[in-house]
This record gives C-alpha cells, sequence and structure tokens, in this order.
C-alpha cells in the first residue's frame, strides 16, 4: 500500500511517497529565507505543496491514482500551515475515494530519536512566547506519549522538566529556539538535528497504521490548533 | 437544477469560494448553466462576535468545504470524472480563508487531473450578472456593493474593467454593520436595516449624503457618526426611523454615482453586485432610474448577489479560454485589486 504523507505544521513544507519498502520520494523546503524588512520567513505552503506532491510522484513513478492512504499532520503548529495540508489531504483523499491517517506533530518529531537513552521532549515553536510540547518515553520501535500535549511558556517547559527530574533530549525548533533557557537544566541535551516533523516520519508512521486498517474518512479529519480561535490575530 | 430533463452542456467546472465568511462550492457548464450552487453560511458563528472573526473562518472552511463540494457534485448530478476544471478565488478576502479554499482545488484539480483557475473574487462578482442575463452587451456600469467592497466599476468586455472609483474609508456593507451595532440590532446588519427600514419614515431624520455630488469615490464613515449622534441627542426617536433614513442616505448616493457613471461612460446598462445589493431598497431605486434612463437594469437574484461560487465557476469558463490554466504554485493574493 502506497502512503501519500503531508508535512506543514512548521515554517517548512514536506512531503513523501512511500510504502512497505519504505520511502520512494521525499520533498522537503527550508524554512525559507525572509523577505527584506521581516525577521521571519514568510512561509509559502499553498504554493509549494502542491507542485511538490507532482514532483514526488513524477520522481517515484507513481500515479496518484494508485495511492492507498493519504496521511497529514494534523498539528498543533503553524495555523496556516496545518490546514493548507489538512484541506490539500482531504481533498486529495475524498477526490481519490481513499481513506486517511492523521498523526500529531509533536508525536512525529519524537519518532526519529526514538532510540535516546532517555525521555524525549518535543518542543515547537508556538511564536508568541509559547512552545507547544509533550514527554516521550523510547519503547520498542517508536516512542509513547507521556501525559498531554500542551502550549505554554518556555519557563513553564522549565520548570516541568526541573519536575520531571530525569535526563531529557530535548527536540524540536522551539527546543533549539530556547535553548539557552533549557540548558540552565542539568542533564538536558538539545538535538539540532531533527527541528522539524518529517514527511518520513509520517509515511513509516502511517503506513504501519495503514497496514493495521486504522484508518479514517476524509471528513473525520481536523487539525489540531491547542489555542482558542477567538483573540488569536489573523492567520499565523 | 437538480431536475435536469436534458444532458448537461458541455464542459462543468467546479468552483470554490472561501474569501470570507460564506463556505461555497458550485458546478456551472458552458458558463452560464448553473448544475449546482451550495453555500454553507458561518453567519451564525460570528454573530456573537459582531463581526467575521478571520481565525474562527479558516478553522469552519477546513471543516465545511469538502462536505460542500460533494454536495455540489451530487446535486449537480454528475461524477467527478466528468468536472473539466477546478477553480477558487485567489482574492481578494482573509488570507487564511482563502487559503484553505486555494489548497483544497488545487488538490482536487491534481487527484482528478484537469486544470486549476484562480479567480479573482470581485470580477466574480460582476460575473453574478451574466450568469442569470447571458446576453448582457457592455459597457456597462456596475456598482459593486459588500460588507468587504464598495467600487463603481466600468465593464468594457471579458475581462476589461476600469475602476471608476471606490470608498476612502467604510465599505458600504460594513456601515450597515456599524450602524445596526450601534442601534443593538445584532449582526449582520444589512438585512436587519432593510427589514426595520420598510416600517419606517426614510425623510424622517435628514442625514448627509457625504461626497453625494463629488466624483465617484464614497465615504461612509461620516454618515456613521451622524447616526450615531442623532442617537444620542434624540434617545427616543424611533428606530424604524433612524433605519429608514439611514439607508435611504447611503442609496441615494449609491444610485446617483451609478446613475451619472452610466451616463458619462455611455453604458447601455447598469448592473448591480456584492451583498448590499440584496437591499430592497437599492434594487427598486435601480430599477427606477433605469426605467427614467433608459437604461437596461441587470439585477441579480439575491443568491447570486451574495458572496457564491457559481460566479467563481462563471467567471472561470471565460478564464480559462482566455488566460488559460493557473500554475499550481500561484499564491492566494489578499490584497488582490480589479
Ligand atoms: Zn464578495
Amino acid at each position: 500500500m502506497i502512503v501519500l504523507g503531508i508535512e506543514t505544521s512548521t515554517a517548512q513544507v514536506a512531503c513523501a511517497l512511500g510504502g512497505a519498502e519504505g520511502v520512494m520520494a521525499a520533498f522537503e523546503s527550508g524554512p525559507g529565507v525572509p523577505l527584506p524588512g521581516r525577521n521571519r520567513a514568510t512561509p509559502r505552503h499553498a504554493e509549494l505543496l502542491a507542485p511538490a506532491i507532482e514532483f514526488i510522484c513524477q520522481q517515484a513513478r507513481v500515479d496518484l491514482k494508485d495511492v492507498g492512504v493519504v496521511a497529514v499532520d494534523l498539528g498543533p503548529g503553524m495555523f496556516t500551515g496545518v490546514r493548507v495540508g489538512v484541506a490539500t489531504g482531504k481533498a486529495l483523499a475524498q477526490a481519490l475515494r481513499i481513506p486517511m491517517v492523521g498523526l500529531g506533530s509533536l508525536d512525529l518529531l519524537a519518532f526519529p530519536v526514538r532510540y535516546a537513552d532517555r525521555t524525549v521532549a518535543a518542543v515547537l515553536d508556538a511564536r508568541r512566547d509559547e512552545v507547544y510540547f509533550a514527554l516521550y518515553r523510547p519503547v520498542p520501535a517508536g516512542v509513547q506519549r507521556v501525559g498531554e500535549t500542551r502550549v505554554c511558556s518556555p519557563d513553564e517547559l522549565y520548570a516541568e522538566l526541573l519536575a520531571h527530574g530525569e535526563d531529557v533530549l530535548a527536540v524540536g525548533d522551539g527546543a533549539v529556539r530556547y535553548r539557552e533557557t533549557l540548558r540552565r537544566l542539568d542533564g538536558v541535551e538539545i538535538d539540532v538535528v531533527h527541528p522539524f516533523p518529517s514527511a518520513a516520519s509520517l509515511v513509516t508512521l502511517a503506513h504501519a497504521r495503514a497496514v493495521r486498517e486504522e484508518f479514517v474518512q476524509p471528513w473525520e479529519i481536523n487539525p489540531v490548533y491547542l489555542r482558542p480561535a477567538v483573540g488569536e490575530r489573523a492567520a499565523s | 437544477m437538480s431536475e435536469r430533463l436534458a444532458p448537461p452542456p458541455g464542459d462543468p467546472i467546479l468552483g470554490i469560494e472561501t474569501s470570507c465568511d460564506e463556505t461555497a462550492a458550485a458546478v456551472v457548464a458552458g458558463g452560464t448553466h448553473v448544475l449546482s450552487s451550495v453555500v454553507s453560511s458561518q453567519v451564525d458563528l460570528h454573530a456573537r462576535h459582531g463581526g467575521v472573526v478571520p481565525e474562527i473562518a479558516s478553522r469552519a472552511h477546513t471543516e465545511l468545504l469538502l462536505p460542500v463540494v460533494a454536495e455540489a457534485t451530487i446535486e449537480a448530478g454528475i461524477e467527478d470524472s466528468e468536472i473539466t476544471a477546478v477553480a477558487a478565488t485567489i482574492g481578494p478576502g482573509l488570507a487564511g480563508a482563502l487559503l484553505v479554499g486555494v489548497a483544497s482545488a488545487k488538490a482536487l484539480a491534481l487527484a482528478w487531473d484537469v486544470p486549476f483557475i484562480g479567480i479573482n473574487h470581485l470580477e466574480a462578482h460582476l460575473y453574478a450578472a451574466f450568469l442569470e442575463e447571458p446576453d448582457l452587451e457592455p459597457p456597462l456600469a456596475v456598482l459593486l456593493v459588500s460588507g468587504g467592497h464598495t467600487m463603481l466599476v466600468a465593464f468594457e468586455g471579458h475581462g476589461q474593467y476600469r475602476v471608476l472609483g471606490g470608498t476612502i474609508d467604510d465599505a458600504a456593507g460594513e456601515a450597515f454593520d456599524k450602524v445596526a451595532r450601534h442601534l443593538g440590532l445584532g449582526y449582520p446588519g444589512g438585512p436587519v436595516i432593510d427589514r426595520l427600514a420598510m416600517n419606517g419614515d426614510r425623510e424622517a431624520i435628514d442625514f448627509p449624503r457625504p461626497m453625494r455630488n463629488e466624483g465617484y469615490d464614497f465615504s461612509f464613515s461620516g454618515l456613521k457618526t451622524s447616526v450615531i449622534n442623532h442617537t444620542r441627542k434624540h434617545p427616543d426617536s424611533s428606530p424604524e426611523d433612524i433605519a429608514a433614513s439611514f439607508q435611504e442616505a447611503v442609496v441615494d448616493v449609491l444610485v446617483h454615482k451609478a446613475r451619472k457613471a452610466a451616463r458619462d461612460i455611455g453604458a447601455s446598462g447598469l448592473c448591480l453586485a456584492g451583498g448590499v445589493a440584496a437591499n430592497s431598497s437599492l434594487r427598486e431605486r435601480v430599477l427606477d432610474a433605469c426605467i427614467e434612463d433608459g437604461l437596461r437594469a441587470f439585477v441579480p437574484s439575491r443568491s447570486m448577489c451574495t458572496d457564491n461560487a457559481a460566479m467563481v465557476a462563471s467567471t472561470a469558463y471565460y478564464r480559462l479560454k482566455s488566460d488559460g490554466p493557473t500554475p499550481l504554485d500561484a499564491p492566494a493574493r489578499p490584497n488582490l485589486g480589479l
């Protein structure tokens, strides 16, 4: 079964095709270069994603009609990024009449460091001086979340990790951004190699679920925001 | 629409509209045959906030759009494989809301292997009149009035427009919303004021007609202020009279300028578009003015005035012919002009 994975919950745009044999083709944009006068790159999810999907299909010589499952990152993350990915995935699945698998951004972030010998803190930059984070325990062949996925300030994250009391590997662009705060703790290591959830992890995890027939229909898929809509500024 | 006896005319195009607070999809064949037009309004979600909250709109579009698309194709009585192109509004509008429609439309086009067409929402409003009156002959003066825009446009042919004037402050629909909020009438303001005005005296209060005799631009912010001042000074004047007199002032300025525009450009007709074109007094006055001036009046049905996707699919038919498909890397353009 061929899985198409769509990963747009951060400033990067990524997608991949894969199956039982692993990843067949993948596209990954960098987080982009800021426009003049801006200190942050303007993400271009809606511009890059559809051509990128077309591109990986050509590279892997896969017709979209041969895809069996569409997997998407549900967030939390950048609202518009997540929405572009979820809207694209839902539309593809509805048009191709195939089911979907939705996974959380922090689950995907923690997966590549599953061989760590300690607790993993997956931390994504949520902007406005906050982070999305969750703790994971490495288990055979993966990671298992411990507790809730939350949005909080870096100081609250610091307090949480302090209370946790064990050695931690912190991963994600939020961990990198607030590394000075986190390094005040003993036993905290920062992973700088995997700052964003990867489309390859998404395809790998989604394929395992699809094999167990743990999928959902496109109309059942919706983004996870963790923040209320009211009081939010327009499009992040 | 769903009970067709003959097969549909060729080239059915799926249109998608998510620029503000209506989630809409429609199938239009041959540019003018509306096979289906589904609109899911989010107005109740925004009403308690007194206006459209962009993030609420974006979230709702994400949930509502695909069911609306499915409904539109089912109602059109066609198979997905019969759709020849997918169009979506790319701007102007709320950035996050536009992106949901654009991303979904691109994905549908990719999956069905048909062209994607990005459509200008303002142009689509102009084409709404074509849907009901396909023999419409340019040049025309078009008055486009809604919660987001107020424009006078010279329509000189397919794809050829000249913007004659616009608002320098509030859009006409915005003025209705703000006055309704001030009078405690709730949101959206247009329909409530329209209803209330029916039982009021439109000559009761002589509200100002800002910029009535100056060029083609509009200004509604001062009018809103004088309504507020009036209610402060006369707390017991009847809301019906205020609504009727305020509406009269807005309609008077709009119709006066639209007639002048039609005369100046030598138009054969005057055309109404946009959500405020659903206002009963504006419709009546435009019809009267056209009879007096010997112009053809194009007053689309109310459902074609407010945001819908049939107008998007219709415009796409002509745009595909003139410009070809839109590349899949085209951005949404929240500040797009005409
Ligand atoms: Zn509109």
